[in-house]
This record gives C-alpha cells, structure tokens and sequence, in this order.
C-alpha cells in the first residue's frame, strides 16, 4: 500500500499479547484513516454500551495516509475511544511528531484493549513492540516520564504518556506527546490510566512511501504556496498564535466571560495574542512538517508563577482567562503549564473552575467545600491552585476532576454547567455566531469547535464571510464543515492548513499519496460517512437527539454587554432542518436510505432497532 | 471617533488606540486617511487590491463587511476596530 502502510498493531493488555495485522484495503478506502479508520475500528469492536473506564472499552491511536509524508503540516495523529467525560464517542487530535513515528516504526495503527495487571508501558520499535513493566513511571509528571522512557528505549524515541492525572481517571485527563502537545478531550487520558498504560514509545527508520512521486510533489507545491499566500496560515498564525483570537472575539461580542455570563471581558486584551507576544513568548514552534508554526514557547519569570513550556492557545488563555473572569496572563500561563505537566484538557479545566466560580458565588459551594479557597471570579491565585489540586488529585481538587457537569450536577444545579454532552464548550459563544452552536449541538464527541469550525466564515470571513448573527444556509454551512473537517482529520493533515485549502486540494494529496482516486466528492463523502457512523456509535451507547442540546443559558439569557448585547441562540429552529439535510429522521436517526448511500448497510444492521 | 488597533496593526501605527478627527464620513474615507498616515504596509494589513477582504474593519462592533463595506457611513461618535487578517481555533 501506498501511503497506508498496511500494517495495523493489536496489543491486548490483559495477556500481553501482541500481534500484526493486515490493514483492510477496502476499510481504509473507505476511512481514509486517522479519525475514520479509529471510528470503524471502535464500532467494529466495541459495545457501545460499555463503561468508558472498563477493559472492554478500546484505545485506539491511528495515523493518516498523509502523516508522516511531507505535506504540509501532515503529521496528526487521533486517538479514539469511548469518552470517559462523554459517554459518546470520543476522537482526540494531536500534532507533534508521533504520529509520523508510528509509521516510520511500521503501523497505520495501534488497538490496546483489555487492561494490564500492573502499569506498563509499550516500546514499538522497527515494527517489534512490547510491554514493559511501567511501576517506576507512574505518578510521574509528562515531561519526567517522557525522559524516563526515552533513556530506558531510544534517545530518538517519540513518547505519548499520560500524566498522573490520567493515572488518577481525572475524567478530562489527556493523552500528551512531545510533551506539550495534546490528544486533548473528552478524557482519552482516563482511559488510558484505566488500562494502566503509562506511555508508547515508538521509533523508527521506515519510510511512508507514494502511489504518484511527481503528482504528489506537484500538489504539494500548489497547496504550499496556497497557505503560504493566505494572510492567515502564511503569516497571521506564525506570529501570534492563536490566541490573536481573544480580541477579536471580544470585539464582536462573542467571548465567554465569567462562565458564560456574558460575552465580553473589558479586560481581555491582557490576556491576548498580542500581550502573549510582548510578556511570555520565546519563539513560535511547529509540529511535523509544518508551515505555519501557531505553536508558542513560553517562559514566565513572575516568581509567583514562574515556569517554562508550550502554550497558551486561545481556548486556554479563555478558559483559564476570561471565564474564570481572569486577566493575568502569568497565572493563565502557570495554569497551561500544570496541564500540560499533569495531563489535562485544559478547555474543560478552565470551564470546570469558572463553573465552579460561579457555585461558589452564588453560595452554592462554600469554603467548606473548597478547603478554604475563595473561587471568585476574578482570583487568579484561586484559579491555578484549582487546577493544582485537580492536577494532584488533592482536596477539592478531587470534584472538579468530574468535570463542570458531574460538579454542577452534585450541588443540584446541572444547568449552570456550560456543556454539550457533558462536554465543555469552547471559547465561541453561540448567541453572538448562530453556525457554532449548531456544530456545538451536535459535535459527535460532545461540544467541539474543531469538528465545524464556522468561526472562520462567521467571523474570519474565510473563505467568504457570512452573517454571523443570520441562521439562515447555517445548518448546510455546519454539514460541509463538519464533513470536511472529518475527511481532513481521517487525512492526518492539520486543521489549519484549511486557511488556504480545501476540499479539491486535499482529494488531490490524498489522491497522489495513496493511489486511490479521491474525487472531492468521494472525499467529503468519506467525510460524512465518518460522520454517520460516529452518530451510530452514540445511537448505541443510548445517546439520543435530548444530547444534541445547549444549556438553557445559551438559549435563554440575553449578552449582557459587548457588540451582541441581546443576542441569544436561535439552535432550535435550525436543528430539525439539520437533521433533514443530514438524512435523518425527526428524532436524528440516520434514514435507511441515507446508510445505504454511504455504504453503511451491514453498519446499520448491527445498529438493530435504530436505524 | 475613536479608532482601535489589533495585532500587526499596532506594530505599524504604534498605537492601540486613538482618536481622530471627525472628518471621514465613510469608513473608506477613514481608510484613505490613515493609508496616508501609515503608509503602504498598513494598506497591505487592511485592503486587497483596494477591497476588504479578510481584515475584520468592525464599527461599533458590526463587520461593515456585513454592511456597506467600504461605503459603510460614520458618527462622530462611533468606535472603529481595526484587526489584520489573522485566525486560529
């Protein structure tokens, strides 16, 4: 095979076994990889009924067809399981360059089922894998542990671990890999502790080789010189990252602020890219074969916070920041740094403290509570002693590892909890860009702004600007960036790269790489073939259409303030005409008809009374 | 009127805000005022062959790109928010 290797790794944890496959030509035909092969995979093998944290659950991590070769920013890899925070199904992103070292070691793929006996760790290397015992590892920081296995394995060795907040089911807990980058949401990290596996390492000296040598080289000039000459990908993300988004957000109205009370923070700009650039940053940092470098290295010298490391992105900078009603950039940076050391999704580790701000201001939670810590909105101190205790697994650390709806939900007020399918939301909020809430809604993995990302034509305005505050064509907008978005994440290229690319170009690289002929048509259909089956899943685990919901405050509590003062969102009137143009019936079951274009009859079929 | 500066923008005018003189009645006349003030690089952060395109030119919080675009009208009162074409997610 020709960007495929060919080669899937099974590892059953409970025996110790470890086996090679064969990769289906047909399954990664139609999966492309990455996300889609990882949702076949776990449908295939799953019950989707089962407990997220029990070793009948599966981990699977999974390239692309493009990771690893030199397309530009092609070097993703996604982690799918069952979400520990979400019930739902749940598939992780992450850059760094992991992903293109499990191909250089020979696999498109790795399952880890079953549950290991004591901690252990799995060195792939060169195509030989094996389990090693990992007692030493655990209850060490991401970076301890990364140093740890690699002087153990290989000097060059590639390292994807969890913290000691994996290891304690933190339910958002993450999975990092060059220790700063992370397979960050819905708590694959839990899992992963559930099964007591500490890390993979993994080295390599394959190659990823192409169907088309001078096809490929030709598309990947074209779609370089494409990102290169948009004002985004070529320089906007380079110098300062992507937490140039606080202002602009904040401007329109449509920043979450103190646990989405309101939409704009007087005080964001101190938080922002640009203050980011001025205060704490070293130099930008790119993942594998990137050319657009949005990465920040950082150093913060304030004694109080003092540290060094990657981050904040935006969503940080808001979760940490605004929502926690926090416009100190040293103690948001502090509070990045301790999830990064710790393994932990730092959107709903922020979003769980600003939810837990606003229990305690409403009397809600006490001091008792808490151990003593004043979480009022505002206290930067408070904020990162919270992510501390979380991080440590101390005190009242211990609630807020539940995430903001278990927490919320524990002091009987559930609806104060900003989340989709026990999900936190983003830094985007709904009533000010009708589009996101939709893609919030109904986000497969729970709420998302990486699964339709219509921040870029509701505000951006690329590739073409549209009514942020119109729902109006929302619903089709939301499918073709939710279809694309699946598509490019099954690719393993990057996001990002769709600030100057599409559809067209990306049929094209896969095309080239593969040998298979990609239409963009058959493209995007791969795409919403990802994601029916997704929806499957969910549908098994007993997730209905009362998931695909907004808080009531999203629905019924005008902005208070800012350029969207007034503004609610109007997601009901746009969802039964979402599920229409997804082929779904009224309650959100894909129709017969619309499983049978995609090729998901015998899916179907095993989806029982479903479908 | 006050004019408001993000990102690169506040490089070239080394400024985040000000306040100009009332005398531009549309905001391209307050763009052709301030190209003559900061010169080519600031045109080449806001206009594209002499259009808007994916700078975000809000006035009191509102994309005039949703608006009139460059002929979008001014009140002596009103803010003017000036972003060059940046993005992330």
């Amino acid at each position: 095979m020709h960007g495929w290797i060919g080669t899937i790794l099974r590892v059953n944890l409970t025996t110790g076994s470890v086996s090679r496959e064969p990769l289906d030509p047909a399954m990664a035909k139609a999966y492309i990889g990455a996300r889609g092969l990882g949702t076949k995979v776990l449908f295939d093998e799953v019950d989707a009924r089962v407990d997220p944290l029990a070793p009948e659950n599966k981990l699977i991590f999974v390239s692309g067809p493009l990771t690893g070769t030199y397309a530009p920013s092609g070097g993703r890899y996604e982690v799918v399981t069952k979400g520990a925070l979400t019930g739902a199904i749940a598939a992780a992103n992450s850059g760094g360059t992991w992903g293109p070292a499990l191909k250089y070691a020979g696999y498109d793929l790795v399952i880890l089922e079953g549950k290991a006996a004591h901690p252990v760790y799995l060195w792939i290397k060169d195509g030989a894998a094996e389990l090693r015992n990992a007692t030493h590892l655990w209850g060490k920081t991401v970076p301890d542990t990364t140093d740890a296995v690699r002087a153990e394995t290989d000097e060059d060795a590639k390292v994807a671990c969890i913290g000691p907040a994996g290891e304690h089911q933190v339910l958002f807990a993450c999975i990092m890999n060059d220790m700063h980058r992370s397979a960050g949401r819905s708590g694959v990290g839990a899992v992963m502790g559930s099964k007591n596996l500490k890390a993979i390492a993994v080295v390599g000296g394959g190659t990823v080789t192409c169907a088309d040598t001078d096809a490929f080289a030709s598309a990947v000039m074209q779609v370089r010189e494409k990102i290169l000459a948009h004002p985004v990908g070529g320089t906007g993300l380079r110098l300062y990252g992507t937490d140039v988004l606080v202002n602009i957000l904040n401007q329109i109205g449509g920043h979450p602020t103190r646990n989405f009370q309101d939409g704009y923070f007087p005080t964001a700009d101190k938080i922002g890219g640009e203050s980011l650039s001025a205060k704490v940053l070293q130099r930008p940092k790119g993942c594998f074969a990137c050319i657009i470098s949005c990465g920040r290295v950082t150093k913060v010298s304030h004694p109080k916070y003092a540290g060094e490391g990657e981050g904040p992105e935006y969503e940080t900078a808001w979760g940490f920041g605004s929502d926690c009603g926090v416009d100190d950039l040293d103690a948001v940076t502090k509070a990045n740094y301790y999830c990064n050391e710790y393994g932990l999704d730092t959107i709903t580790m922020g979003a769980t403290v600003a939810c837990a701000m606003e229990l305690y201001e409403r009397g809600l939670i006490t001091p008792k509570d808490t151990g003593g810590l004043a979480l009022e909105f505002g206290n930067a101190e408070a904020m990162v002693e919270a992510t501390r205790l979380t991080a440590q697994g101390d005190g009242f650390g211990q609630k807020l590892a539940l995430g903001s709806y278990r927490l919320a939900a524990a002091y009987g007020h559930p609806e104060l909890s900003m989340t989709v399918k026990k999900q936190e939301m983003p830094a985007y909020d709904p009533r000010a860009i009708q589009g996101i809430g939709l893609n919030y809604a109904t986000a497969n993995c729970g709420a998302a702004h990486v699964r339709g990302y219509t921040i870029s034509p509701e505000v951006l305005g690329t590739p073409i600007k549209v009514n942020k505050d119109a729902i109006e064509g929302k619903p089709e907008l939301v499918i073709q960036f939710q279809n694309l978005t699946a598509a490019l994440d099954a690719s393993g290229a990057c996001l990002f790269t769709t600030f100057g690319i599409g559809a067209d170009e990306l049929a094209a690289l896969l095309s080239a790489a593969t040998g298979v002929e990609y239409s963009t048509a058959d493209f995007l259909k791969c795409g919403d073939r990802i994601w029916n089956l997704e929806r499957l899943f969910n549908l098994k685990a007993g997730l209905n259409a009362k998931d695909d919901s907004l808080p009531p405050r999203i629905l019924e509590e005008p902005l208070k303030s800012g350029a969207s003062k007034g503004s609610v969102s109007r997601f009901p009137e746009m969802l039964p005409t979402y599920y229409q143009l997804r082929g779904w019936d009224a309650a959100g079951v894909p129709t017969p008809a619309k499983l049978q274009a995609l090729g998901l009859v015998a899916e179907r079929a095993v989806s029982g009374s479903l479908a | 009127m006050k004019i408001r500066y993000f990102a690169t923008l506040r490089d070239v005018t080394h400024k985040t805000e000000e306040d100009c003189a009332p005398g531009a009645v549309t905001v391209g006349d307050l763009l052709r005022d301030l190209v003559g003030r900061y010169g080519h690089t600031f045109e080449q952060l806001v206009l594209e062959n002499g259009k808007l395109r994916f700078a975000l030119v809000l006035v009191n919080g509102q994309d005039v790109r949703e608006q009139q675009g460059l002929q979008t009208p001014l009140a002596p009162d009103d803010t003017v928010v000036m972003i060059p074409p940046v993005g992330g997610g």
